[in-house]
């Protein structure tokens, strides 16, 4: 059953055409990535399947609910967003942070209730977090941190999480525990996720779904195996790419020296 | 800066605390003046008001107690309370911690229209009774003004709203100047002295004037704290989390601004209120402003009153400029706060 649905999305910024004439449909309880190089509209795109940009045309619907038709509190509710780079208020408790994620359900002139609160400590001990729950959220690893952000994203118990580039500056094992915990829940709670990731190879191993999109439009849309092995891949980053087989996962390695521009 | 959590303890000592300054405060408002009047008496004469006991104050003593030194004891509470919680509430919104209501345009324009209307009575005696009027329209125009330059637009940012107040601050001023420089000698050191800032002129109908926009802004504030604890984390993570941030912004914004230009209107322009109290409450209490702002209502009021005693009684029987207290006080504070903030950073 389709869950994210876009329809011939065009966004501009001026008369630049960040994306162009997009048309994706994403089924539930599935993870689909956006790659691309830089440039190419990832984040404008995911963005826009969050709400949080005006299209030039074309629609965005979440759960058959067109997602321009909805308030923001109500958007809130059906779908979770990672930025590439969240914003961590100094002085502010991790379980306060995650607290944010229930907003749209108690709203900013009530307390959280109980079942808020039960959300949010569920949420903390599913993500490892309790131990922290009293820490300045700012003072936290970036892992640690990337962990907090993910965990307020899921409070908000939406049925779609967007996330931008959400191992950015991690360390190897903390972008696998980041990425392993989002499978997990895409496994055992049928959440459907749709991220952008430069890393080729984590992007072809946890991804069900690859859309490689250049210049603002979709070049490849299909299984991660056949777009990581594909001719288009290498070109649209203008450069070389091979990909060797290690344990039955496939590896994107650069070739140095050979680029296509 | 506090940037760590508080805990609840210490919470609650700051908040007992601040309400025993804002006690301490009413009393010296009350009781401190150029006529010696002891408290005893004054106590007494206030509980003779709740029908206990007897007051033994004169007629002159309970006029100057209950006249003059009781509604600029309130409007100092008023206006302290006001101009800290604005100050707050803005630096919440532009997250920006040297933001305040002035910033959009609120002092220039209120500058403007008292300019006006001083410069405009050549041979008046004293400051023109209209002048609060003029200088409240002079300061919901600016802030109309730059809401309209700098806010409507579809992609604007608090940035466009700042430099769109700073354009329009530029131009009120410009305006104020021209004025000054075609008007007597006379009349500019009338500008200067409301510029400056004084509760000098008090009266209950002052108070009664203020207290419908001041209390209903200052809940709309106070209001707005878990909203703006959301909007921390920046515009477009406010809104995937629900708030709109835009409504929210329109309405903190106004609610700060129309009070704002209340108090400025009949108290003058009284800076560095809306800057330091926020701050001092945010190294005691943290960063939410779910405690920054009520706390700041009344550490503010507190603040204020205690400056205007200091502004009454330092040069008796002359009195100083409200605003230089405040400033005087207020710029080696801040750059106490400056000095934590940088030690704390690094």
């Amino acid at each position: 059953m389709t869950m994210v649905r876009l329809e011939h999305v065009t966004m501009r910024a001026g008369s630049t055409t960040l994306v162009s004439d997009v048309s994706l449909d994403v089924a539930g309880g599935s993870w689909c990535t956006i790659i691309g190089p830089n440039g190419a509209g990832k984040t404008t795109l995911v963005a826009a399947v969050a709400g949080l940009r005006d299209l030039a045309q074309g629609t965005v619907s979440i759960d058959n609910e067109r997602l321009d038709d909805l308030s923001e509190r109500q958007r809130a509710r059906l779908v979770a967003y990672v930025p590439q780079h969240p914003e961590v208020p100094a002085g502010m408790t991790v379980e306060e942070y995650v607290a944010l994620g229930r907003v749209a359900f108690h709203g900013v002139m009530r307390p959280p209730s109980s079942r808020d609160r039960d959300a949010v400590t569920g949420v903390l001990e599913r993500l490892e977090l309790s131990a922290f729950r009293r820490r300045d959220g700012a003072s936290l690893s970036g892992g640690e941190r990337q962990r907090m952000v993910l965990a307020r994203a899921l409070a908000q118990a939406t049925k779609v999480v967007v996330l931008d580039e959400p191992i950015t500056g991690l360390d190897v094992r903390h972008q696998m525990d980041i990425l392993e915990m989002l499978k997990k829940e895409v496994a055992e709670c049928g959440l459907t996720v749709i991220a952008t990731l430069h890393d080729l190879t984590l992007a072809g191993l946890f991804t069900d779904r690859l859309v490689l999109l250049h210049r603002g439009e979709v070049v490849l849309d299909g299984p991660a195996h056949d777009v990581i092995r594909s001719e288009e891949l290498g070109q649209s980053y203008g450069t070389t790419l091979r990909v060797v087989s290690v344990d039955g996962n496939d590896v994107v390695v650069p070739v140095r020296g050979d680029t296509h521009r | 800066m506090l940037t760590s959590p508080p805990s609840s303890r210490r919470v609650l000592f700051v908040a007992i605390s601040t309400v025993v300054a804002l006690g301490a405060a009413v009393v010296c408002g009350l009781v401190i003046g150029p006529t010696s009047i002891a408290t005893s008496r004054i106590v007494g004469d206030v509980l003779s008001h709740v029908g206990v006991g007897h007051s033994t104050l004169t007629w002159t003593q309970s006029s100057i107690v209950w006249q003059v030194r009781a509604p600029r004891m309130v409007l100092g509470l008023l206006a302290g309370a006001m101009l800290a919680v604005a100050g707050g509430t803005y630096q919440g919104v532009f997250r920006n911690p040297l933001a305040d209501p002035y910033l959009l345009g609120v002092a220039a324009g209120a500058g403007l229209g008292a300019t006006l209307a001083i410069v405009n009575i050549a041979n008046a005696s004293s400051v023109p009774t209209w002048t609060p009027l003029l200088a409240f329209v002079g300061a919901m125009v600016a802030v109309t003004l730059t809401w309209i330059v700098g806010g409507r637009s579809l992609h604007s940012t608090p940035a466009t709203l700042v430099l769109a107040g700073v354009a329009v601050s530029a131009l009120f001023t410009s305006a104020q100047t021209f004025l000054q420089q075609q008007s007597s000698t006379q009349s500019i050191a009338r500008v200067y002295i409301w510029l400056l800032g004084s509760l000098g002129t008090s009266s209950w109908h002052s108070v009664e004037i203020v207290i419908p926009y001041v209390v209903l802004c200052v809940v709309v504030c106070v209001l707005a704290g878990r909203a703006l604890d959301v909007m921390s984390v920046g515009d477009d993570e406010a809104r995937s989390l629900g708030l709109s941030v835009r409504s929210v912004r329109l309405l903190v914004v106004g609610a700060s601004s129309l009070g704002t230009a209340a108090i400025v209107s009949v108290v003058g322009l009284i800076g560095f209120v809306g800057i330091i109290v926020p701050h001092i409450v945010r190294l005691l209490v943290g960063t939410s402003y779910r405690r920054i702002l009520p706390l700041s209502v009344i550490f503010g009021a507190a603040f204020l009153v205690l400056c205007d005693t200091v502004a009454r009684t330092v040069m008796a029987p002359s009195e100083l400029p409200l605003g230089v207290v405040t400033a005087v006080i207020g710029a080696p504070v801040f750059v106490l706060i400056l000095s934590v903030r940088r030690m704390g950073s690094s």
